[in-house]
């Protein structure tokens, strides 16, 4: 459960069914194929590392996969310190399919303006994965990983 | 032969860092020289004293209402039109080299596109970017997803740590103090003088400058990250400018009483920052008290500053050698200022915030137009802004200044200054942050009375106002806002002010990062 009032908080509508989108959502392995910005994202034993396309990586720990609630959520470890971090993703039931909620919590919240830019840019990215099969931007399959970022053409 | 402009810009640097403005330290015989062939502008305001507002300003000649940038972590629109765009279409060669900030510099995410390029290491993003055809980034050190941190991390991985962290690993500005004197954002920096950021701008404009064809008309903007904290520059500069051989700034009130009785005839915000009560932006470290500082670290911020000033000079002078010697410099008009100021110990602060002083608000700008047209050197003191940049390029280039654009092109003369009916500028700051903070001010600044009032917000009730007469009291410490004998005065530039500010988008651009 959340702890504090929601910082951040968006939501979207979905036309698909709520099991099928609550299955992706449920994977916390998948997040980066629909997530923009995160290269990957990989789940050992209740922690997931995400790296990101800026070169960094996250460290998160998943505290609850409900899934008669249809509630996933997390919490951001490291490397960046939070006094206090608390994320949910809720698939519901909505007469056009599915709505999922994605709320956040965090202190301090010099990062409030970036997430929730970023969770928007999230929901529409599992929206486009559900429905059109379409990854974000910045996955890359496990075959073609390398060590880093893209590094071409630079002088 | 093509024409050129060069634009230079700084980054956070004051009005009395350079010799030809009064500055005593920093040696800086290139811009002097510029200044002295050309004109120099002793009252030039940007129209907002943070950086991205102010860039937003600079590549649109809009006033902030009208391009929407209204604070730090607000993305100008990708389709707002620009000057670069204009002078792109009219076939000039366009580019930028360090810092653009267009977008917001914290992105972990890789959202916007001139991150993105800076991780990838493109140079365009598949098209012209707002204009550039070409654009390097460099920030303030080694961290965020720069041109100039990724050929750092190939080159010189061993000083990838040797900046200063500009932020902390709670993301917030870094509060951390070092050098000799625990000044915050201060550190002794192992980097070569080579490598460092100001030297690889510069590096990279002549490498560009050099691929175009003689020809070519073009339009570069050469935009230094420094003397934006951290004031980190390479240790074996450090020699330059001995920071306990310096005086104190005219602007630091030594005695507390004395400082702080001056805070306090300002309005009330400026009392709670000092006593680290307050909050109100991202642009300081928020666990750092002004209160604290001490003599010495104004001090040593202050000579860090200045040394960084003059690697500026320096690179730019190799950029007009380069220029000079394959004959384009005689074609060459040269635009020299910065996006806003630095308190560098005024008032008993450092950094910047919603304070319409001095300090942050007079700027450097030289205008050197190209020795070809035999400009006739001058100075003006009649007000300017940023937002008659983009205008004054247009007037360079043969372009018509389009309607959107609020600005008007440079005077080159107090003649030409009072032709164009030269009485104002206007400087705005709107700002909410997530710790409830929320401040508006709007100042105007008509020859040398600068009022500035404040709208409601958490900390102003709107009745606040500041009134400084910066003829009999250039170091705003007597502030004449409540003065009866003033009322019809400060009545006649506020009504002024509203007038001439355009009116508030309805619907305000979004705040996608802190800055």
């Amino acid at each position: 459960m959340l702890e504090r009032a929601v910082d951040v908080r968006r939501e979207v509508v979905i036309g698909a069914a709520v099991d099928e989108v609550w299955k992706v959502v449920a994977d916390g392995a998948r997040q980066a194929e629909w997530f923009p910005g995160m290269v990957s994202s990989q789940v050992d034993d209740g922690i997931r590392t995400i790296v990101t396309a800026v070169g960094g990586f996250l460290m998160e720990e998943i505290l609850e996969v409900d899934h008669e609630a249809r509630c996933f959520e997390y919490r951001i470890t490291g490397p960046m310190h939070l006094d206090h971090h608390r994320g949910r993703i809720t698939v519901l039931e909505d007469q056009d399919g599915a709505r999922v909620v994605y709320e956040q919590e965090l202190e301090p919240k010099a990062l409030v303006y970036v997430l929730d830019a970023a969770i928007g840019d999230a929901l529409d990215g599992l929206r486009d994965l559900v429905l059109d099969g379409r990854i974000s931007r910045s996955f890359v399959a496990v075959d073609d990983r390398s060590d880093g970022p893209a590094t071409k053409g630079a002088a | 032969m093509g024409r050129g402009i060069l634009f230079v810009t700084t980054d956070q640097q004051r009005y009395d860092a350079l010799g030809c403005n009064g500055g005593a330290i920093a040696r800086t015989p290139v811009i002097d020289g510029l200044a002295a062939a050309g004109i120099r502008y002793e009252r030039a305001h940007p129209q907002n004293v943070v950086c991205m507002p102010s860039r937003a300003t600079m590549l649109t000649g809009q006033h902030v209402r009208n391009h929407g940038v209204w604070m730090n972590g607000v993305p100008l629109p990708a389709e707002s039109a620009t000057v670069a765009g204009l002078l792109h279409d009219a076939g000039w060669r366009t580019s930028l080299f360090g810092k653009a900030h267009f977008e917001p510099l914290l992105d972990p995410f890789l959202r916007f596109p001139e991150n993105r390029m800076g991780v990838t290491g493109d140079t365009d993003d598949g098209k012209p970017h707002r204009g550039f055809e070409h654009m390097e980034f460099a920030a303030h050190g080694s961290g965020g997803p720069t041109h100039y941190g990724g050929w750092l991390r190939r080159n010189q991985p061993d000083h990838m740590g040797s900046f200063f962290p500009a932020l902390g690993i709670d993301l917030e500005v870094n509060s951390e103090g070092g050098g000799e004197s625990g000044a915050p954002q201060v550190r002794h920096n192992p980097v070569p003088r080579e490598v460092y950021h100001t030297d690889w701008v510069a590096d990279r404009a002549i490498s560009w400058l050099g691929g175009l064809d003689l020809d070519d008309d073009w339009f570069c903007w050469l935009s230094f990250p420094d003397p934006h904290h951290p004031w980190d520059p390479p240790a074996s500069e450090l020699h330059r400018v001995p920071w306990r051989d310096l005086d104190l700034p005219e602007g630091y009130p030594v005695l507390q009483a004395e400082r702080e009785a001056a805070i306090d005839a300002k309005a009330a915000h400026w009392r709670h920052w000092y006593d680290g009560t307050l909050v109100t932006n991202f642009e300081a470290p928020p666990r750092w008290v002004p209160a604290t500082l001490t003599t010495d670290q104004v001090r040593e911020v202050n000579a860090m500053a200045h040394i960084q000033n003059e690697l500026i000079d320096e690179a730019l002078g190799r950029v007009l050698a380069v220029l000079d010697a394959d004959g384009r410099g005689n074609g060459t008009d040269v635009v020299f200022t910065t996006d806003h100021g630095e308190f560098q110990g005024d008032h008993g602060f450092l950094f910047k915030g919603p304070f319409h002083v001095d300090s942050l608000m007079r700027l450097p700008l030289v205008w050197r137009p190209a020795p070809s047209r035999a400009v006739q050197p001058s100075v003006v003191s009649e007000p300017v802004g940023l937002l008659d940049l983009a205008p004054t390029f247009c007037r360079i280039a043969g372009l018509p200044v389009p309607e959107w654009m609020d600005g008007e092109p440079l005077p080159m003369s107090p003649a030409d200054a009072g032709a164009q009916g030269r009485q104002r500028v206007l400087t705005e700051w709107d700002s909410v942050h997530p710790g409830g903070a929320e401040v508006h001010l709007q100042t105007i600044t008509r020859h040398a009375l600068v009022c500035t009032r404040y709208e409601p917000g958490t900390c102003h009730d709107g009745t606040e106002g500041e009134l400084w007469d910066l003829d009999e009291d250039p170091l705003q410490l007597v502030n004449l806002w409540d003065d009866p004998t003033r009322r019809s005065l400060r009545d006649d530039l506020v009504g002024d002010l509203v007038d001439a500010l355009p009116e508030r988008p309805r619907t305000p651009l979004g705040l996608e990062a802190p800055v």
